[in-house]
């Protein structure tokens, strides 16, 4: 954010009726790093990330470690947090046996949750999962669980259940098994990821540029005279869409634990 | 309008040879930091979240159930102290009744002893005083008798100017008086 309003100077308040860098791209990419150890670039974006870490961290102790008889509300707020997570993601959606898979889908949706509400975090307004490398990680880690659980409870009747699914009629059975094992296989993976990512990169944008402008236009009153007020709509308008991204960023952060949880639940059952 | 060797991003260079694709691709860097943070973080969750939460519900499981317990037993104590003290104050209410009954027995008995006893000396005074008085008139009435028959001896004496038989005659004037009595009783 600092880096955008530098560029107040930059953006010809005289002439454009919004201020976006020419590339937007370069809302996402820091790229000098804070330090370098043994060619590792220790970036902002690193930095958010281990900082991301260490809040859920936080959170997690500082709510559990008293386990108290009667909770503080805050120790509430975080049992109740990781019990549902449990109770309602993971058992609800996979079943009993799916109490195994808590502690992942507890940490897929800490970390995300965390990772997510930097957008809307003063001081730091960037989310670290509209950068690829994590929903991509998470992704590929539900793939992997839930390819690995298909196979291991169901032997290789889950590769051929899904390609030759008995309850389709036979005429159709080759299309519906190619369908579902792109989907499965290929699809699943990317589209886990891409949601939470091109969620997260809109947000992102837009408030980077709604606000920006707005602070720009209205800041550059005293050069610009009466064409400020250009800059008011962006201003409210970012106002509004920062509360809608906060909601945007608890909803994803449960999405991708819920349907990574759904995913396992399919390997699971899978005639379900 | 953007200069290019200007603080727009810091990362001037690198940004602006960046396409669309790069966005989808994940920085090494980036994804060696979430590794790392994810792997403590999952962790964190399996070897101490759980195991601290899953003890600290039994824990609050035990203590509540621990507590309704208390509380029933409490209750049940309550319930039969309840029933104690309500047994106790019916048997206080009868024994009260029952006092009340023996005194206002014994009360009635002593009155109707004291009427009975009032009733008898009433009736020794009310005897002894129609003793007296019949005495009396009986005292009084041969006092009478003698006066009247002396009297009237002393007037027949002196009608017939002689003395009479004095005891015989006595005799007569008793009898007569005795008719009289005899006539007006």
């Amino acid at each position: 954010m600092e880096s955008v309003i530098l560029a107040a100077s930059e953006c010809d308040v005289s002439e454009e009726i919004i201020c976006a860098p020419k590339d937007v791209l370069e809302l996402f990419f820091f790229e000098d790093a804070l330090f370098t150890i043994g060619g590792f670039n220790f970036t902002r974006t690193v930095f958010l990330i281990f900082l991301a870490m260490f809040i859920v961290l936080g959170l997690l102790y500082f709510g559990l470690r008293k386990g108290e008889k009667v909770p503080s509300k805050f120790a509430a707020a975080i049992e109740s947090l990781v019990t549902f997570v449990k109770e309602d993601i993971a058992i609800g959606i996979i079943g009993p046996e799916g109490v195994k898979y808590a502690p992942y889908l507890l940490a897929v949706f800490m970390f995300v949750i965390v990772g997510n509400l930097f957008e809307v975090t003063p001081l730091i307004n960037f989310p670290i999962t509209s950068r690829m490398a994590i929903p991509l990680f998470i992704s590929l880690v539900t793939w992997v669980i839930f390819v690995f659980v298909g196979f291991k409870k169901n032997g290789i009747s889950y590769l051929t259940g899904l390609i030759w699914p008995k309850s389709v009629p036979i005429a159709l059975r080759w299309l519906v098994g190619i369908i579902e094992f792109v989907s499965t296989f290929l699809l699943r993976p990317v589209t886990l990821a891409v949601r939470l990512f091109a969620n997260l990169v809109a947000g992102h944008l837009m408030l980077t540029l709604l606000l920006a402008s707005g602070w720009i236009f209205i800041s550059s009153v005293g050069d610009i005279g009466a064409r400020a007020i250009i800059g008011l709509p962006w201003f409210v308008f970012g106002l509004g869409i920062y509360l809608f991204e906060i909601v945007v960023a608890v909803l994803q952060a449960y999405i991708i634990t819920l349907l990574s949880a759904v995913y396992v639940q399919t390997s699971v059952h899978p005639e379900h | 309008m953007f200069a290019s060797a200007t603080p727009w991003l810091l990362a001037t260079e690198a940004a602006e040879e960046s396409e669309g694709i790069d966005l989808l691709l994940p920085e090494s860097s980036e994804l060696i930091a979430g590794i790392i943070a994810f792997a403590i973080i999952f962790f964190f969750a399996w070897k101490w979240v759980f195991p601290t939460i899953t003890k600290t519900l039994e824990s609050r499981q035990a203590a509540i159930k621990a507590g309704f317990e208390a509380a029933e037993a409490a209750k049940v104590e309550a319930e039969s102290l309840k029933n104690d003290y309500q047994a106790q104050l019916a048997q206080a209410r009868e024994e009260a009744g029952r006092i009340v009954e023996e005194a206002r027995q014994a009360g009635e008995s002593v009155r109707a002893e004291v009427v009975a006893r009032a009733d008898v000396e009433a009736a020794a005074i009310k005897e002894r005083a129609t003793a007296d008085m019949s005495g009396e008139r009986d005292r009084v009435a041969a006092s009478l008798r003698r006066e009247v028959a002396d009297l009237s001896l002393d007037v027949a004496e002196k009608v017939v100017g002689s003395s009479l038989d004095r005891a015989s005659q006595q005799a007569l004037v008793d009898r007569y008086i005795d008719e009289l009595g005899g006539l007006g009783s």
